[in-house]
């Protein structure tokens, strides 16, 4: 089952004390950016239009739009080109931008497989019920959404705008015996 | 909801490919059929449907019941089909090398057999097609792989259908003169839309999905991939093209099968240089046996094409190119065809036994389920006989073909039982072998899981 992509509330990120504190924003925005939920939105807000990040936001698969506010700060609203990866979720997901921050979070893309899929069932056992993982891999796990679904565990997830990474999200579910 | 899980009968497929490919290697170990035959004889037709039905066609479903969903991201559509398809298909089988045989003058066997084979093998391969066809038209868009899979399996239902025909004729059931033609000057493009269109292009396709997976490539849909795919189709179009003129009661042209060979030419050369991109740009540097063993059966894919399309090779191969022929049939796909079981058997068992309690318990890794020094040594064996079987038909000796084919018994039964090996969990060290929850595997048969 392939939903439309569903629109989460965008993430907010303020660079400006950054900047006031004399500090270099790119690494936050760029945190903030691989934090994001498939389909999700990025609203940031600098002291001036961020003119080359538009730039960088581009070849990731973001569009912009900018406004200037009162005072001469800028809000830029980064929002995923629909022409993304659809994302995909499972049966018993309800709503995954309801879901809480991830607890975890796994770079999985240089493990062979089937190495990701261990390492993700293993997280989640580790985990508390509700609590969410995230998780980067080099390939969509096809072989781990059944096992992730017979475990009752939840999860969405999709391609990033480069289709070299699949992200998702595993919400771990009440344990079954 | 997208995903795949493990396809019910595809061991069995696996093994009874795995018996026929014993069984075809021990007919030709004890002189049956070409080159102790005619390539024409009935000897020679019983033997090459054992290895392209028995072993080659088995091998081929089995394997796409279990990645056309990998391919897709889908679950198997009417799975239910896969167990009464390998029935039909290996009862059609033993159907028509008995009637061959007959053909050939066994007594005991009768020639009506030949049409109730063809019977059971077309409703047989009918049902294949509805599982992967289904599944297949089930995704939107068509990933490149997929898209290589449904030509393969058009190639499949044409090759049946003209098998169908000529068993009519061959039983006396069929005697009008189209369908005689057809039977004399069909047999050559009913084993190219075979071989080429079935085996090749289907396994080509999945290859292109398979090999990023376990070298950790980029497998995005390159321009060359997609000239493959349209050569490749272009060439199974001309053969089909033939087969209609033929049946049309025009006369055999011959520039249409030119054309189909130069473009399989193409498709393969192009094929080629995405293999060597596909390992130049692998992520993974540590070179798995499946890997180096499946691009030697690259380079024998590479090298038949190219001799068959030269007319010095080609006529220099013996009756039908048979040489080449050889060499395309157990260099490319069935060299293909072991490498992938050597990969994909270990696979299948680690999830089917460790899959349920991964995170809860020690498992072992794949790798762990297999001898890879001990393998080395069988596909080493393997390809060196296959060369020298090959140059023994060019040579036209057939006591050397004898001596290398045994060689090459010896060494797929090598690894037959490494396969087996995997299966049972063997090689796994005994407290890692069975934790607690693990389901044990049998050797062919399903693990009955009524949830599912």
């Amino acid at each position: 089952m392939t939903t439309a992509p569903q629109t989460p509330a965008p993430r907010e990120l303020d660079v400006r004390p950054i900047l006031r504190g004399g500090g270099e924003p790119f690494q936050a925005i760029m945190e903030a950016v691989n934090g994001l939920k498939p389909g999700q939105a990025l609203r940031l807000f600098a002291p001036f239009r961020p003119q080359p990040l538009f730039k960088v936001m581009e070849g990731r698969g973001f569009g912009h739009e900018a406004q200037e506010l009162d005072g001469g700060d800028w809000e830029v609203l980064f929002t995923p080109k629909p022409s993304g990866a659809p994302v995909a979720v499972s049966a018993a997901a309800d709503n995954p931008d309801t879901w809480p921050e991830p607890v975890e979070h796994l770079d999985l893309t240089d493990l062979d497989p089937p190495e990701p899929m261990v390492r993700i069932l293993a997280a989640a056992e580790r985990m508390e019920p509700g609590e969410v993982l995230f998780a980067l891999l080099s390939r969509e796990p096809i072989f781990l959404f059944p096992e992730l679904a017979k475990r009752g565990h939840q999860w969405a997830g999709n391609f990033d705008e480069t289709r070299t990474t699949f992200r998702i999200f595993v919400r771990v579910g009440k344990p079954r015996n | 909801m997208p995903g795949a899980t493990l396809s019910r009968w595809t061991m069995s497929y696996f093994a009874a490919a795995c018996v026929f490919l014993v069984i075809g290697q021990g007919m030709m170990v004890s002189g049956y059929g070409y080159p102790f035959a005619d390539i024409g004889a009935p000897a020679t037709l019983a033997l090459v449907h054992v290895l392209a039905i028995g072993w080659l066609g088995l091998l081929m479903v089995g394997a796409l019941l279990q990645f056309v969903p990998v391919l897709v991201a889908a679950p198997l559509r009417a799975g239910r089909l896969a167990l009464p398809a390998l029935l039909l298909l290996i009862a059609g089988l033993l159907l028509l090398v008995g009637g061959f045989a007959s053909l050939g003058g066994t007594p005991g066997m009768a020639p009506g057999m030949l049409p109730f084979g063809a019977f059971s093998l077309v409703t047989g391969f009918g049902f294949v097609t509805i599982m992967l066809a289904s599944t297949i038209a089930a995704a939107r868009p068509l990933p490149l792989p997929a898209r290589f899979v449904a030509v393969g399996l058009t190639a499949l239902i044409a090759t049946v259908l003209v098998g169908g025909i000529f068993t009519l004729v061959l039983s006396g059931a069929l005697a009008n003169d189209t369908a005689i033609a057809l039977l004399l000057e069909g047999a050559p493009l009913h084993a190219a839309l075979g071989l080429g269109g079935w085996l090749t292009f289907t396994a080509i396709g999945v290859s292109y999905r398979l090999l990023p997976m376990f070298m950790l490539a980029p497998d995005s849909a390159r321009a060359t991939s997609k000239a493959v795919w349209w050569s490749g189709v272009v060439a199974l179009a001309l053969v089909a093209a033939c087969v209609v003129s033929i049946a049309a009661g025009s006369a055999a042209v011959k520039w249409p099968l030119g054309l189909a060979a130069l473009f399989s030419v193409s498709a393969t050369l192009l094929y080629s240089t995405d293999l060597s991109r596909l390992f130049r740009e692998r992520r993974r540097k540590i070179v798995e046996l499946n890997i180096l063993a499946s691009y030697a059966a690259f380079a024998a894919l590479l090298v038949s094409v190219v001799m068959f399309a030269l007319p010095v090779t080609r006529s220099a191969a013996g009756e039908g190119a048979a040489a080449v022929v050889y060499l395309f049939v157990f260099g490319w796909l069935t060299g293909l065809g072991l490498a992938q079981l050597y990969k994909i058997v270990p696979f299948l068992t680690w999830l089917e036994c460790y899959g349920p309690v991964l995170g809860r318990a020690a498992v072992p890794r794949v790798q762990d389920l297999v001898r890879e020094r001990r393998a080395r040594l069988w596909f080493c064996l393997y390809y060196g006989a296959v060369v020298a079987a090959t140059i023994s038909l060019f040579a036209d000796n057939p006591m050397a073909f004898r001596i290398a084919v045994l060689a090459q018994l010896g060494a797929t039964s090598g690894l037959l039982v490494e396969f087996a090996r995997a299966r049972e969990l063997s090689a796994v060290a005994a407290p890692l072998r069975f934790p607690a929850g693990a389901p044990r595997p049998h050797l062919f048969l399903p693990i009955s899981r009524p949830q599912e």
